[in-house]
């Protein structure tokens, strides 16, 4: 009796380990399956349609039905804004971050967090939605523009999208610095300011840099919130006050209306290849700023 | 586990059982928004009179439309513009002349514009409206984007051999344009009749002094029109030839919705 | 040590500097960083009232519930809504028990290793593939390969690998917050492995769980990128509205949001985007409040304290 009982625990046992680890291998598959659909898709443009790389890359000549691929505009514009979003959510993210671990009173925390959380939900066709409607008439007003879109409002929104990202990873990197670091820091006299640029922000820095990376993937990925305020203009950026264009506005505007087939649409999916092997690469990134802290 | 797995199964059965019930003819259109509220319209009609057939009509632009059509994932497929050459088994049916207007927000100050003059703008050859005989404000130049059938028609009507534009700010629906021309201080644009007719805050212009109306439309004056076709996937079933019949004759229909009926042309694209 | 290498040179810069103006130092900074927490907070706020005070004209129950319209004024939101809710129900019928199981795999049972590190790394790398860059594999793989064309239950597929690791993560969290003394006091009873997650550890953690779960699910349902090309950005205005066949295309609320505004099909475009727009904005905050409270009831439910 007793056996029996054992003998369907152990078969349970292994029918479980067989089902959690394929659930695991799932994960495997499934970036596998999505890096093969987008390379094979995504690299079709030159072993197809026999158009250069350096040309797609490099090239501002971007005319869909022309036979033009050129998505330099795009790239360009993509980095831009994404330079933009960190350069004014970074700083401002890891201050946040400063602020809720080492000067939050308790109170304050608890207040302030689920606010940060609801930013992270609120969808980013929201976003583009407010910008569009509020800071792109904003902006036309500030600078005298008779128009806002541009690469200027594409910063912001992004900005203030990556924000939640940055500012709850570098509070983590920030928490496990040890407190005797602090308390050492305090017993030399340093002020808390001090504390915190000359100790705490640098040997947290790796996990910092972990926090604005992937503020970095969330930017250049985001796609309608930069459709709906950047102007959509396949120029490359000369003003922050001017329209330009991104891959994925490009892409989400292109993609339903080009013919399956063309080279119009295989350009389409080279560009979201791009992104992905960004992405990719910022992985690797996080990665190597993880090894240097270990 | 094999509670969530056997949960997750009935639900699927659950959402799947009900559609068999919907044994009944059922049509699906995609494509062109720009013939959208016109078939919207007929099937309307049509779903009262004939409480047996089920019409779904959905948007998507008119090469998505003729994409689902020629792969058979809709039974109509709403364009703008002609099926390329080469897609095999697709038929025609003209079904309706759609108009368009060049569309200015009202601080450029003018109310037409030689064709000459449109293209001039559009190549960015003119950059301020005083040129053209207008205020002293700069031009906004706004496009479709290049996938676009409001911008073919627009290209295939009055840009001459014009074939490429320079890149502007672009926006990629009917809606977004005339919304950004009415908010931009000197824009200009081009939209459906069903876009800009009602829409407050911008200018229709004449086009070599013709206004964008219906009847200047009917009559070849006015040159910015463009046939709109539903396509069928090889000749249309006795359901979907019925249904295409009526919207192509229900002349309350067209009326509601601005379009003009095929038989009120006193031209066509030959002698446009 | 190495921390004390960090401090050393710090320290002795410190020495160097003028006591009280490093003590204004300190004040200024102390409060520009209350200033830039508060702003952030206060802008946050700003919006959600904007949105609010914009919005909320459009709000009727003719809104909420009618059916959106080609052409004429007046349409409502109701089959956008229930599509959204309908995704996101598909969706999480394949997320949590995938990503449950793995997180199950990845904390109790996987002790380091090969196999191990590639799952990590795998949904790491799942987890930062672009919304949109993940709507068109679906676009490939669901509507093209598998002749689909959009549908309810191809959105849902693309939202399931988008949001696996995020559900993966949370599940991980949950089961590391379980003390390690219930794992060995129920192998000590004589219980397997799998009866120890099953009975045990998953019951002490089904608090946290459904906290992650809810709040994913906020995620879910405000997606549009992914679904633009997947579940179809159109409702089928004709049919019965409420469709609950996965195979058909089902736009919702957020979708619908950016596609109303696009296609400007009705004269009232406005008054439908800013209602849409609400509706998301109030679903968000509902999705944040009710994580917390049913997390908070679960924990005191099973493990008779609250964590």
């Amino acid at each position: 009796m007793v056996g029996v009982r054992a003998s369907k625990a152990h078969r349970d046992e292994g029918i479980a380990l067989v089902v959690l680890m394929s659930c695991s291998a799932l994960f495997v598959i499934a970036i596998a399956l999505i890096l093969g659909f987008l390379a094979f898709n995504g690299t079709r443009l030159f072993w197809g349609d026999h158009y250069s790389p350096l040309k797609f890359l490099f090239g501002t000549d971007w005319d869909g039905f022309g036979g033009h691929y050129g998505a330099a505009t795009f790239i360009a514009g993509s980095l831009v804004a994404t330079g933009m979003a960190i350069a004014i959510g970074g700083p401002l993210g890891v201050a946040i971050g400063v602020f809720f671990s080492e000067l939050a009173p308790k109170r304050v925390a608890t207040a302030f967090k689920p606010a940060i959380e609801v930013l992270v939900g609120i969808p980013s066709v929201v976003y583009g939605w407010l910008g569009l409607t509020l800071l792109v008439p904003a902006i036309a007003t500030v600078f005298h523009l008779p128009d806002g879109d541009g690469l200027l409002a594409a910063g912001i929104v992004l900005s203030i999208m990556i924000l939640p990202t940055v500012i709850s990873l570098s509070e983590d990197a920030l928490r496990v610095v040890p407190n005797s670091l602090r308390e050492g820091s305090a017993a030399l006299g340093a002020t808390r300011w001090e504390t915190i640029t000359k100790v705490l922000l640098p040997s947290a820095s790796s996990g910092i840099a972990v926090a604005v990376i992937l503020g970095v993937a969330r930017a250049i990925g985001e796609t309608l919130a930069v459709q709906l305020v950047l102007g959509n203009a396949a120029i490359l950026p000369t003003s922050l006050l001017k329209p330009a264009a991104a891959l994925t506005s490009e892409i989400v505007m292109d993609m339903g209306d080009a013919p399956d087939g063309s080279g119009f649409k295989h350009a389409l999916f080279a560009m979201a290849f791009l992104l992905l092997l960004i992405s990719m690469g910022l992985i690797l990134l996080i990665r190597l700023a993880l090894r240097r802290r270990t | 586990m094999s509670r969530s797995a056997r949960l997750a199964a009935i639900a699927l059965a659950a959402a799947i059982a009900p559609s068999a019930a919907f044994a009944d003819t059922s049509i699906s259109a995609a494509g062109s928004t720009a013939l959208q509220p016109l078939v919207q319209a007929a099937a309307d009609e049509y779903q009262q009179k004939n409480s047996d057939v089920k019409i779904s009509v959905t948007g998507g632009g008119s090469r998505t439309g003729l994409s689902l059509v020629s792969s058979k994932a809709v039974d109509l497929g709403d364009s703008d513009i002609l099926a390329p050459d080469g897609t095999n088994g697709l038929v025609d049916h003209k079904v309706a002349v759609i108009g368009f207007s060049v569309v200015v927000n009202p601080a450029a100050g003018v109310k037409g514009l030689s064709k000459k003059q449109v293209q001039d703008i559009f190549t960015l050859k003119v950059t301020n409206w005083k040129d053209v005989g207008g205020k002293d404000q700069q031009i906004t130049v706004i496009n479709r984007p290049a996938s676009s059938g409001t911008r073919a028609v627009f290209m295939k009507t009055l840009m001459g051999s014009i074939d490429t534009l320079p890149p502007t700010l672009t926006e990629d629906a009917t809606g977004t344009v005339v919304q950004k021309v009415a908010q931009t201080a000197g824009a200009v644009s081009y939209a459906s009749f069903s876009g800009t007719h009602n829409a407050s805050g911008v200018s229709e212009l004449a086009i070599d002094g013709a206004a964008a109306t219906e009847d200047n439309v009917m009559t070849g004056k006015y040159p910015f029109w463009s046939y709109e076709h539903i396509y069928t996937n090889g000749p249309p079933s006795k359901d979907i030839a019925k249904f295409i019949a009526f919207l192509q004759e229900d002349t309350a229909v067209f009326k509601k919705t601005g379009y003009i009926q095929i038989r009120d042309m006193k031209v066509t694209e030959n002698n446009r | 040590m190495a921390q004390a290498v960090i401090a050393q040179p710090a320290v002795a810069r410190l020495r160097g500097s003028n006591a009280r103006s490093r003590r204004i130092v300190d004040r200024i900074a102390t409060a520009a960083l209350w200033g830039a927490s508060s702003l952030v907070v206060l802008l946050l706020l700003l919006f959600i009232g904007f949105e609010f005070y914009r919005g909320a004209s459009s709000i009727s129950w003719q809104f909420l519930t009618g059916s959106p319209t080609a052409g004429t004024a007046g349409g409502g939101i109701g089959p956008l809504i229930f599509n959204s809710f309908y995704v996101l129900i598909l969706t999480l019928a394949f997320t949590v028990p995938i990503s449950v199981c793995a997180g199950m795999y990845l904390q109790e049972y996987s002790a380091g290793g090969r196999f191990k590190a590639i799952v990590q790394f795998s949904a790491e790398s799942l987890a930062t593939v672009p919304s949109i860059v993940m709507g068109l594999f679906g676009l490939l793989v669901f509507v093209s390969a598998l002749h689909w064309h959009f549908t309810a239950l191809g959105g849902a597929l693309t939202l399931t690998l988008l949001n696996l690791p995020a559900m993966m993560r949370v599940t991980q969290e949950a089961l590391a917050g379980v003390p390690g003394t219930y794992r060995e006091a129920s192998m000590a009873c004589g219980a397997t492995k799998w009866q120890t997650v099953l009975k045990v550890i998953l019951p002490s953690a089904i608090g946290p769980l459904t906290t992650g779960v809810v709040l994913v699910s906020g995620r879910i349902f405000g997606e549009t990128a992914a679904l633009i090309y997947t579940a179809g950005a159109s409702v089928s205005y004709g049919r019965s509205a409420y469709d609950v066949n996965p195979f058909h295309t089902a736009e919702t609320l957020a979708v619908g949001l950016y596609q109303v505004h696009r296609e400007a099909l009705v004269p009232d475009v406005d008054r439908i985007a800013n209602g849409s727009a609400l509706v998301l904005l109030v679903m968000v905050l509902v999705f944040n409040v009710v994580a917390r409270v049913v997390g908070r009831a679960l924990t005191l439910r099973f493990t008779g304290k609250a964590r």
